[in-house]
């Protein structure tokens, strides 16, 4: 899970860190990929190279018509664009029953054919499968933050007039920064749903999206260790409570209580989060 | 628009919509021009000041000319690499590739990016910023980064003398820098791109004596060693006097006065309207 977190808060940090849009349909996109890797496991039969593909390509895609008209609004409206195509992706996985089966899910999900008969079960070989993308997509997302085209997201970020005024598609720039989120962020739904091999709407619902925008924004944003640092700590603390011995209905809403009290401390002291470079205003 | 002339500004109106008190005590939204006609001319490679009260829309002309509003009317043609172009309708950012560099009055400079990242950024050569293209051809994308930073170094030697600030601090953020400097950054950066116009708001505005005496300097080595031709918005007369070839006063949305900077600066009615003495 961990894996999975850090592939999710490393591709929203693309958006919230370093272009400063800050996007409620993370787990709409998460959700997205989850169900085309579905598709491709179980109705298409693909092994995981051509699976990874499809799922990048088709989130990457669908990302593309709400990022094309959200794009050009600005700030609390993108937020608001982002919130309606998260509960309307979340409305047609749920309702859809005869796609997506609904609220009753999708279960016995394959586990995932390397290629030839090398199949990926167990913990073990999932755990390193798992982090192999993760490292994968940290690498990649290095590369990307320090490569030209993060330093114009950066631009983007701090001021977009001067970044018109020295010749930078603005617009351009932010459809791109979305659709590469996304699609990596398909590849997080991939892993999911061969990790649990059941999949229903409401893993993707709102309270995921919020959940996940709120550990990148503990861990903080703008750098590459911020996203990181925010995954490893929302997937830990619950089973640091746990071991603490706390009965689970209890610890369960301590959780909230705990990621809620961190966002307004650290807004508050260091709005830069855990381990972050841009502090979000 | 002939060969001597870089920017001509033909019949520009621009209006906008205020909220008043009508006379019945009501409130009602009337539609004023704030730019009546503007018509102008910008000689190639020569300092043009524009100068005018607070609110004539000096800014929103500018504002027009880089694209970041559109006129009501007129229209305004520009000689980008050696041909007429018609800046009506394009959006900002083909502008500024099209050869007009723009400086705004309070820096605008990007704060959470290094002195050297700055500079980088408003490079003319747009390789790598496309998602993957720095990952793919990352041998063409090192090369040209190189040539970047030797590039920006290069200015900055070049404007500020070897061991300046500039160079000392290049990783540091530039909101660590102080307003002058910032100011002085920002003209810096325009050496990057490949501009034949600059347009630039109030380069003096809220900076030292020691900081206007440099824009100076640096204003003179923009036209006379980098054959750039220089639009500008000023308050300070003598700043004008010093660097402008020509003059023009704004007044009542429309160009009221054009000449050199003495005639225009000595002008009684212009004194009475605008300096008041």
């Amino acid at each position: 899970m961990i894996n999975i977190y850090i592939i999710l808060t490393t591709s929203t940090n693309l958006l919230v860190g370093m272009t400063n849009l800050l996007s409620l349909g993370q787990a709409a996109l998460y959700g997205i990929g989850a169900y085309l890797a579905v598709l491709a496991l179980m109705a298409l039969h693909l092994s995981l190279l051509p699976t990874l593909i499809f799922v990048i390509l088709g989130t990457s895609l669908l990302s593309l018509l709400v990022a094309y008209p959200s794009l050009r609004l600005r700030g609390d409206y993108f937020v608001l664009a982002t919130l309606g195509f998260q509960l309307i992706v979340f409305t047609i996985l749920y309702n859809w029953v005869s796609v997506t089966k609904g609220p009753y899910g999708i279960p016995g999900i394959p586990s995932l054919v390397l290629f030839g008969d090398i199949i990926i079960s167990g913990i073990i070989p999932y755990l390193i499968l798992s982090s192999i993308f993760a490292i994968g997509v940290i690498i990649i997302f290095y590369k990307l933050i320090h490569s030209p085209f993060g330093r114009a997201l950066k631009a983007v970020r701090d001021d977009e007039l001067s970044a018109q005024a020295i010749g930078r598609n603005v617009t351009a720039l932010k459809i791109w920064a979305f659709v590469v989120s996304s699609g990596f962020i398909g590849i997080s739904g991939l892993l999911y749903a061969s990790y649990v091999s059941y999949i229903d709407p409401t893993s993707f619902n709102l309270d995921e999206a919020i959940f996940i925008l709120s550990a990148v924004i503990i861990g903080g944003t703008g750098n590459i260790k911020g996203p990181i640092v925010g995954a490893v700590f929302v997937v830990v603390l619950p089973e640091l409570l746990r071991f603490v011995g706390l009965p689970d209905s209890v610890a369960a809403n301590l959780r909230q209580i705990i990621y809620g009290l961190m966002i307004i401390i650290l807004m508050r002291l260091r709005p830069q989060g855990l381990a972050g470079e841009y502090a979000l205003k | 628009m002939n060969n001597d002339t870089i920017l001509n500004i033909d019949s520009i109106r621009k209006s906008f919509v205020r909220n008043i008190v009508n006379v019945r005590g009501k409130d009602e939204d009337e539609r004023f021009f704030l730019l009546e006609d503007i018509d102008l001319l910008v000689s190639k490679g020569k300092v043009t000041a524009l100068i005018g009260g607070n609110g004539t829309g000096k800014t929103t002309l500018f504002n027009i000319i880089s694209g970041f509003f559109n006129a009501d009317e007129g229209k305004i043609s520009f000689m980008s690499y050696g041909k007429h172009v018609e800046l009506t309708g394009i959006n900002a950012y083909k502008i500024a590739r099209l050869g007009i560099g723009r400086m705004f009055q309070d820096n605008h400079i990007f704060q959470n990016m290094s002195v050297l990242e700055n500079m980088l950024i408003a490079d003319d050569k747009f390789f790598g910023e496309r998602p993957f293209e720095s990952i793919l051809f990352y041998k063409i994308n090192n090369t040209i980064e190189k040539q970047r930073k030797e590039k920006a170094e290069k200015i900055f030697a070049e404007l500020f003398g070897d061991n300046n600030p500039f160079l000392k601090m290049k990783n540091e953020k530039a909101k660590n820098l102080s307003y002058g400097q910032q100011r002085l950054l920002g003209l810096a950066r325009l050496l990057m791109g490949d501009y034949k116009l600059l347009l630039l708001d109030e380069p003096t505005s809220g900076v030292n004596p020691l900081v206007v005496e440099k824009i100076k300097e640096l204003i003179k080595y923009f036209v006379e060693q980098k054959e750039l031709t220089i639009f500008l918005i000023e308050h300070n007369m003598n700043f004008v006097l010093d660097v402008a070839d020509f003059c023009h006063f704004m007044s009542k949305g429309i160009i009221a006065m054009g000449g050199t900077p003495e005639d225009i600066i000595g002008n009684p009615e212009v004194r009475k309207a605008y300096l008041g003495i």
